[in-house]
């Protein structure tokens, strides 16, 4: 028994050790201290600095062989001497390029994929630039407010579409897609995720307060202070891409605009059909994102306030991808008299500035600038009290009259409406200044 | 039904009744017989306390000895005799004895000689079992069969030595290996599976054993067609001492110490045995080793009292377990292997804060208590009793992530490949890869190792990125960066605190999870066998066991984060889809992404449950019986045995997708929310919702022959023919979510004959002949066997990316023939040597098509028909003729020679040769409808879900062959043949090394016993394991089910979908390797 008594004594000796990790939260960003140790090697530039140092031709360096190589859409008829596609290769050795910003976008709502947007405030004003990266969720890892160190060696500047970002070289060799000729060929990549890993560093902790809104009416989106439209300068246009700006006393007027520019009315066919009003199938759908039918193009729906001449309307697009988690949401409108009515919920609208120029061919016109918002927190509209919101379908995606059915336990309010802007709520709108 | 269950009833009960007409023997037979008796005693003197059998080589009769070494034999044959004495962990000892005629020869002490090797190699046959037991991941590495010195030579030789290359027992599944503990069955009730960690570490726990192969008669159990293996763990089963060692190791533990006491049997009838053992790696900051990454922890004890009285009862108290934390590592596709220059690549650990951390962390406990009660009702009857109870904690952590990036290092879209992707030229062909690429994921290069761009119509093909950036990131794995190609920790710290700030009331970013699977047992066995009768042995059983798995999550490290947010990350990215599906307003639609409706939105904190928190209950009864005849030239047994099993899943969670699935058809709301549908429908909250019982009834018969040619030469055959019902683990749809089991136990549920009945059961049928001889100089068998396999039933799950979500997809009428040869000879070379060879050439295959119904977990339509409808649940059948089953290899052989010197000298080599090894299959690159454009109801597929480019009936032309008449070439089995590249996404992959010499793996060991004063001793041995150090030999893997969606986005079918493009890179399999050269090396000191 003795014997057992000593084993057991050794066993209770032997202990399950545990490991720690001691993770000490300030090492896991950098602090300015730490920054300049990391540049020592080289320069930070500035974003728009960035790509006018290294984005030097208007095709890109990226190659020089047009014929094998060649840079996707250059269409001179149109454009002579104007890329919409550019890669400009940074070097991989030598001295450290580097460029810091604060994210300005928010992945959560899906309107934006494998995309951020950084923002620089230089001199009181806003330069922004796009990046590529071949992560989904990334703004689980880099938030909106958090500001960024990048080291740019080994990757490159280019234009999608006409829109600057850090990328690397890509090539698309999809020869079944329409307009391949003008397609095939390389133009700016998604940067694999382990480059993000290795080539971005925090710096202090996400702070979304000093990212820096331009209230602009949608009248000073498309004109510059002469009068001119800041789409034609497809040039000047490169550097208002990616801007944050909020625009006030907003409203969505239930219209879209076809591919083909021309602007037509939503359905609101809710209750009685699948297809003519369901956006699955239709992509007139008075929704913000109904099907493409696949193809995958943001849809767009117009912005409208009274910025123009003797207050005259005007309007922009709020573009929504049809795979953002909120695309099946309704255009916010009112009953009024049995008859569905837009306008009634106004106030401001906060996104991202762009545009899509994806071949010269497209003209200039006001319809091109569009406003992405990551999701409906970017809305901040009221409704005026002058109709009746839907009942069931207020905050709701495309849904049947039989929807009443899921009414269990109606008090349960999930987080989604407390995110919500759509809000009636008398006390919001009068801290909002609102009333 | 009641009839057939009667009447099997009956059969049993006619057995009984031979019994009780069966005369008692006559008093000639009990006059001045010739007898020859002899204790079992070890080099110390000792007896010999373990499981022995003492066999006349010439009259073949054999007997096995008591617990204190002691052994007799009545009513022989008067001549000069051959005894074969064969004792778990000691080497075989033949002594020639002279019977003579009414008297009793006494042997006196017999000497058998401790095999020094075997201890460690169990102990080594232990950490590989362990380590193959990932039970949630699914698809775990294939386990070697239980660790067994069996004394038949082909067992002996080939449970160790093939171990390296996953041999699996004629090709079985681990389930079909029954595992019992003083007679009471210890396989888990749900899984099927022993878990070998429960006795981590704790070898003379499971020293003692008596192993039955295959279809043999069995006294402890009725057997199946795998073999038996039962651990005695009564204390007077050890020999008297003190026992402790010191090991040492390159392998996932790298130290051991140990201690054992043993009492022996004392003058008081008590008996007293104690272990404990400790098994322990920390991390080693190292790349490219053995267990990379991982540390190791287990503390193991064994406690074992036992009283005898004099009038034949015994009572046991056995105690053991093995509380153990331990890392784990990952299988690979080749090209990480490739880019990381090791097969010890392992994907789930990184650096954190400077220190090496494992993601994947198994904690493991298994207590265990068995009272066993015996009791010798006189010479020829006895009568075993056991009750045990045995809770199984068993947890693994891993990371999950939400709404952030995916934190896995070899996540596919972070490899070159994914880069270097299919690409189609203007006719739809892939282009961009070719055999080269295919076998070097890197890409073609030049002579001088460079990569060499290819173009196609004066384009770069074949990569969506830059030579350049291609190569750096390539670069970025050659050198292991350490933020690129590990889990980088501190990445994900800064995540969570940089969403504390942005979203302080969010869900975490990313966090630790543990995934629990315990299951809690009560089991009880009564066990009698009686011998009184002329040439008659029988036997009698019955075991009831209760058990109840308990599965859950639990929050195991936040990482930082403030708290988790209990809802599904899935469910939340498909929510838009799941709009379309039925009226749900929002507020519906958020319940779906809720894992638990009545709790929605549930902060979690460290510990809390979360995810899904559900009961599986199960009961299993088991009555069985069986009679061995025994006569001079030919023995006969047989047995029948009825199974009642019986599975009800219960949660205290209801998850919204469950709820969903409800509501979107209520007809079947019973089917996923169990027997509180309608109250969890109308808001009513319970602290347990139950789901329906499932009840099986299996009958089983088996029966054997043995035909003596004489006492050195016989030839066995045995039979089997039984039902099996699923197990838990395969008759749930997704039992996380909800309670809805396979549709054949539905059939089952509600069956109206024997035939439906039986639907959901395993059929199995199967038989080995065996030759059998025993010389002097040489002994061994030839055993042919072939078993059938119908209606069998496996689960999967996997992300469709047609589908874009996960997918469960059910997988029944399985049919498979197992046959093959086993052989295996020992021949003694001189005085010293033995030269053991052994070979399994095997054939296990599927033997037809299979059924398949895959679902989507949230509910969402995983195709449409042609008009436009959804289809929830796909019925298809799966092109599986023909193909091979994947478990292990089929064609094995190996070489030993044995040395052994009489001053204590023990040594051998062995060589053994591994081939026709397959690689898993997933159903879902083999579905019929892919191939054909048509399922098997003969309704056509619309649009992507097919492995065509374009055309409406004429679709398959792309990737299947067609002969000169347009008509699809078809295979021996009857499956349509594809094109290149098409095939290497749906054919069977061979796991063997086209170059020969990859095959072999050599081992050695050897090891000295040492005689010191006072009866101590001390014994040294090192067994290396591959020393030739074979980096090439491929054990096991699995095909990846999901398929690519191809990348003809921009052009549209006629039906207006895209199509699925068979790119046979983009997902492609895993796999495990043997590890490379590896030691063990045991000091032991007996005192």
């Amino acid at each position: 028994m003795k014997a057992i008594k000593y084993l057991s004594i050794a066993a209770l000796a032997v202990s399950m050790t545990a490991c720690k990790y001691d993770i000490q939260p300030d090492k896991l960003y950098l602090n300015e201290d730490k920054v300049k140790e990391l540049t020592a090697d080289g320069k930070i530039y500035h974003l728009d600095e960035l790509l006018d140092v290294f984005s030097t031709t208007e095709e890109g360096n990226y190659k020089s062989d047009t014929v094998n190589y060649r840079t996707r859409a250059n269409d001179e008829s149109n454009n002579p001497g104007i890329w919409l596609y550019s890669i400009d290769t940074l070097p991989s050795s030598g001295p450290g390029i580097y460029i810091r910003g604060r994210v300005s976008t928010d992945d959560y709502g899906g309107n934006f994929y494998k995309a951020l947007v950084i923002q620089e405030i230089v001199d009181g004003k806003q330069q922004n630039l796009r990046l590529s990266i071949d992560m989904g969720s990334a703004s689980g890892m880099y938030p909106r407010g958090q500001e960024l160190l990048i080291r740019c060696n080994g990757l490159a500047i280019g234009r999608y579409a006409n829109q600057p970002q850090l990328c690397v070289p890509s090539y698309n060799n999809n020869t079944n897609a329409s307009s391949a000729e003008q397609k095939v060929g390389w133009n700016p990549g998604r940067i694999p995720a382990p480059f993000c890993r290795t080539h971005f560093h925090l710096i202090g902790l996400p702070d979304e307060s000093k990212l820096k809104y331009d209230t602009m009416t949608i009248y000073q989106i498309h004109r510059d202070a002469e009068g001119n439209y800041t789409y034609n300068d497809i040039k000047g246009a490169r550097k208002i891409d990616g801007r944050l700006v909020v625009i006030k006393d907003a409203w969505f007027d239930g219209q879209f605009v076809k591919t083909n520019g021309e602007q037509d009315t939503c359905h609101i066919y809710y209750p009685d059909s699948i297809s003519h009003g369901n956006p699955e199938y239709d992509s007139n759908s008075a929704v913000f994102g109904p099907t493409t039918g696949n193809v995958g193009y943001p849809q767009s729906r117009c912005l409208v306030d009274k910025s123009g001449k003797n207050g005259a309307l005007q309007w922009t697009l709020v573009s929504t991808s049809e795979y953002a988690k909120y695309a099946y949401f309704y255009l916010p409108f009112e009953y009024v008299d049995g008859v569905h009515k837009y306008g009634t919920f106004k106030g401001n609208v906060r996104g991202i500035l762009g545009f899509y120029m994806d071949n010269a061919g497209y003209k200039p016109d006001r319809s091109k600038w569009s406003i992405t918002i990551c999701d409906l927190n970017d809305l901040e509209l009221y409704a005026d009290g002058t109709g009746e919101v839907p009942a069931g379908t207020k905050w709701g995606p495309y849904t049947r009259p039989d929807g009443q059915k899921i009414d269990l336990r109606k008090e349960w309010q999930m987080n989604i409406y407390e995110r919500s802007i759509l809000q009636t709520n008398e006390e919001k709108r009068k801290a909002n200044g609102l009333e | 039904m009641k009839k057939t269950l009667f009447f099997l009833l009956a059969l049993i009960g006619a057995t009984c009744s031979i019994v009780a007409q069966q005369n008692a023997p006559t008093s000639e037979q009990f006059s001045s017989p010739t007898r020859l008796v002899g204790q079992l005693v070890n080099e110390d003197g000792v007896p010999i306390v373990g499981y022995a059998t003492i066999t006349l080589g010439n009259q073949n009769i054999s007997t096995s000895a008591n617990e204190r070494g002691e052994f007799s034999l009545s009513y022989l044959e008067a001549m000069d005799e051959e005894v074969i004495i064969e004792a778990d962990g000691y080497i075989s000892n033949i002594v020639q004895v002279q019977l003579t005629p009414g008297q009793t020869t006494d042997m006196g002490n017999v000497t058998l000689i401790t095999d020094m090797g075997l201890a460690a190699k169990e102990e080594v046959l232990l950490t590989l079992a362990e380590a193959d037991l990932n039970d949630d991941e699914g698809k775990s590495q294939s386990v070697s069969s239980a660790p067994s010195a069996s004394q038949d030579v082909f067992n002996a030789t080939t449970s160790f030595a093939w171990s390296t290359g996953r041999y699996r027992n004629r090709g079985y599944e681990q389930t079909f290996e029954k595992n019992y503990i003083n007679g009471l069955a210890f396989n888990s009730a749900e899984r099927g599976t022993f878990n070998f960690s429960a006795m981590g570490g704790l070898n003379d726990a499971s020293r003692n054993k008596e192993i039955v192969s295959n279809i043999e008669a069995a006294n402890f159990t009725f057997g199946g067609i795998g073999n038996s293996t039962n651990y005695l763990m009564d204390a007077s089963r050890y020999a008297q001492g003190w026992k402790v060692g010191l090991a040492g190791t390159n392998r996932q533990y790298k130290g051991r110490v140990n201690a054992t006491y043993a009492s022996g049997p004392l003058n008081n009838g008590w008996s007293f045995i104690a272990q404990l053992a400790w098994r322990y790696s920390p991390y080693i900051d190292a790349k490219g080793i053995i267990g990379e990454g991982i540390a190791y922890n287990s503390f193991g004890y064994f406690l074992s009292a036992q009283k005898d009285w004099q009038n034949g009862h015994r009572l046991s108290l056995i105690t053991f377990g093995a509380p153990t934390e331990r890392g784990q590592s990952g299988a690979v596709t080749q090209e990480v292997y490739d880019l990381t220059g090791s097969i010890n690549y392992n994907p789930y650990w990184g650096y954190c804060n400077g220190k090496v951390r494992n993601s994947r962390i198994v904690k493991a406990y298994d207590p265990t208590a068995i009272v066993s009660y015996e009791w010798q009702i006189d010479p020829m009857q006895r009568l075993r009793a056991a009750v045990g109870y045995h809770y199984s904690f068993y947890s693994n952590s891993a990371l999950t992530f939400y709404n952030a990036p995916d934190p896995r290092p070899d996540y596919y879209r972070n490899m070159p490949s994914y880069f270097y992707d299919g690409q189609l030229d203007a006719n739809g062909q892939l282009i961009s890869k070719d055999n080269t690429a295919w076998m070097n994921p890197l890409g073609i290069t030049d002579d001088n190792g460079n990569l060499v761009e290819q173009t196609y119509n004066g384009n770069i093909v074949g990569r969506t990125m830059d030579m350049a950036t291609y190569q750096r990131l390539t670069d970025l794995w050659k050198a292991r960066d350490n933020k690129a190609t590990q889990i980088d920790w501190d990445g994900l710290y800064a995540a969570n605190q940089a969403n504390n700030i942005a979203d302080p009331n969010g869900s975490a970013s990313y966090m630790q999870e543990r995934r629990h699977n315990d299951i809690e047992e009560a089991i009880m066995n009564i066990n009698y066998s009686n011998s009184k009768f002329d040439h008659l042995k029988i036997t009698a059983g019955m075991d009831v066991k209760y058990a109840q798995g308990i599965h859950y999550k639990s929050v195991d490290d936040l990482l930082g984060a403030n708290q988790w947010i209990d809802v599904d990350p899935f469910a939340e990215r498909d929510i838009k889809d799941l709009a379309t599906n039925i009226g749900l307003t929002q507020e519906g639609i958020e319940f779906v992404k809720q894992n638990d409706i009545f709790h929605p939105n549930a902060v979690k904190k460290q510990g809390d449950r979360f995810g899904y928190n559900y009961y599986m209950n199960m009961v299993q009864a088991n009555v069985w019986a069986q009679n061995e005849w025994n006569f001079n030239d030919f023995d006969v047994y047989y047995a029948l045995k009825i199974a009642y099993s019986s599975m009800q899943r219960n949660t205290t969670m209801v998850n919204g997708r469950a709820w969903y699935l409800a509501v979107l058809n209520e007809r079947y709301m019973n089917h996923y929310l169990g027997q509180d549908a309608q109250d969890i429908l109308n808001g009513k909250e319970k602290s347990l919702y139950r789901g329906y019982a499932h009840n099986f009834i299996d009958p089983a018969f088996k029966a054997g022959f043995t035909y003596k040619i004489n006492g050195r030469n016989r030839i066995k055959l045995n039979l089997i023919a039984q039902t099996e019902a699923p197990l838990a683990r395969d008759a749930y749809v997704s039992a996380r979510v909800h309670d809805a089991v396979i549709p054949t136990i539905y059939t089952h549920d509600y069956a109206k004959n024997l035939a439906e009945y039986f639907a959901s059961s395993q059929k199995i049928a199967g038989g080995d002949l065996t030759y059998e001889f025993n010389y002097n100089i040489v002994r061994g068998r030839v055993t042919a066997y072939y078993t059938q396999f119908w209606d069998g039933s496996e689960m999967n799950g996997y992300y469709d990316d047609q589908a874009r979500t996960f997918v469960n997809q059910t997988l029944t009428g399985i049919n498979r023939a197992h046959r093959g040869i086993e052989a295996a000879a020992a021949v003694k070379l001189g005085t010293y040597f033995t030269l053991t060879g052994a070979v399994n050439a095997g054939d296990y295959r599927y033997t037809s098509n299979a059924y398949s119904i895959t679902s989507a977990e949230n509910g969402m339509p995983v195709a449409t028909k042609m008009d436009g409808t959804t289809i929830h649940e796909l019925v298809d059948s799966v092109y599986i003729n023909g193909l091979h089953v994947a478990n292990g290899p089929q064609l094995t052989a190996s070489l030993k020679l044995s040395f052994f010197h009489s001053k204590m000298w023990f040594a051998d080599i062995t060589c053994t040769y591994y081939d026709r090894n397959y690689l898993d299959f997933a159903p879902s690159r083999r579905m019929k409808s892919m191939y054909t454009g048509t399922y098997e109801d003969g309704t056509r597929v619309n649009g992507s879900y097919r492995m065509v480019s374009n055309g409406m009936n004429q679709g398959y032309e792309n990737a299947v062959l067609l002969d000169d008449a347009g008509e699809m070439v078809l295979d021996k089995f009857g499956s349509p043949q594809l094109r290149y590249p098409y095939n290497l996404m749906a054919d069977q992959e061979s796991l063997v090394s086209s170059n020969v010499w990859n095959r072999f793996i050599f081992d050695a060991s050897v090891g000295k016993l040492i005689y010191l004063p006072n009866r101590q001793q001390l014994s040294i041995n090192l067994s290396v394991t591959n020393f030739t150090n074979n980096t090439k030999l491929k054990t096991g893997g699995y095909q990846q089910a999901r398929i690519a969606r191809g990348n003809l986005q921009q052009k549209k079918t006629e039906e207006g979908n895209s199509v699925l493009m068979p790119n046979a890179w983009k997902f492609p399999s895993k796999y495990y390797y043997a590890w490379g050269a590896n030691f063990y090396l045991s000091v032991t000191y007996k005192f």
